[in-house]
């Protein structure tokens, strides 16, 4: 498999290829952090697959995902390839049913 | 470092008209709790509402001075409708996992 090297262009690819993505510390298993623990909590309740990536792997992901999608804090959450912002807002919207509807309305698009 | 009264004054500097009440979760000026009442958040998207704030401690939170920044951005009837707790990522009781903890300042 060629090198992750954390381009836009590769976060990009992402969460064009996925519905629902979570950029996090740690696993949903092993999470290193309550925030990213609490948006793994929110999007298990939604019952739908996830991608998970961990920014702990490698020093330079937190820059380079930050500063592709001009967002300063981890996690972050991305809907059909929109970010919709971090744990507060996902259980904000998780709460609303306004994340239930994002997810459905991306599939008829 | 910071204190608390930083926190709301930064944060006014951003939104002026803005009820803000920040808490500090562990009395060690990195880890914020805050709320911010605002009536020009009507109509507006999460993360529109918390975009200019988060961009104006962009800097501290790259240099760690701001570590964790919990905001919930509410126009003044979410607020009379938002629970009275906020979130500690690093609560003590199960480590990693966060718990809901009463606001500091309320009783």
């Amino acid at each position: 498999m060629a090198e992750f090297n954390w381009s836009p262009e590769e976060l990009q690819e992402i969460v064009d290829n996925n519905r629902l993505v979570l950029f996090m510390k740690g696993t949903p298993e092993q999470p290193q952090c309550g925030f990213s623990n609490r948006a793994s909590m929110v999007l298990q309740q939604l019952g739908q697959p996830f991608v998970t990536v961990n920014i702990l792997t490698d020093h330079r992901a937190i820059p380079s995902v930050c500063a592709w999608s001009d967002f300063p804090t981890m996690p972050q959450i991305f809907v059909h390839g929109e970010l919709i912002g971090g744990s507060d807002i996902a259980l904000e919207m998780y709460e609303s049913g306004e994340l239930q509807q994002m997810l459905v309305d991306g599939e008829s698009e | 470092m910071v204190t608390e009264q930083w926190m709301v004054e930064e944060v006014r500097k951003v939104v002026p008209d803005a009820e803000v009440e920040a808490s500090d979760l562990h009395g060690s000026g990195d880890h914020f709790h805050v709320r911010v009442i605002s009536e020009s958040y009507q109509g507006v998207r999460p993360l529109q509402r918390q975009r200019p704030i988060l961009n104006h401690f962009k800097p501290h939170i790259a240099q760690n001075i701001v570590h964790a920044l919990d905001l919930k951005c509410m126009t003044p009837e979410q607020a009379g409708e938002s629970g009275d707790t906020a979130f500690d990522p690093h609560g003590e009781e199960v480590e990693f996992f966060g718990v809901h903890i009463r606001r500091p300042d309320k009783e």
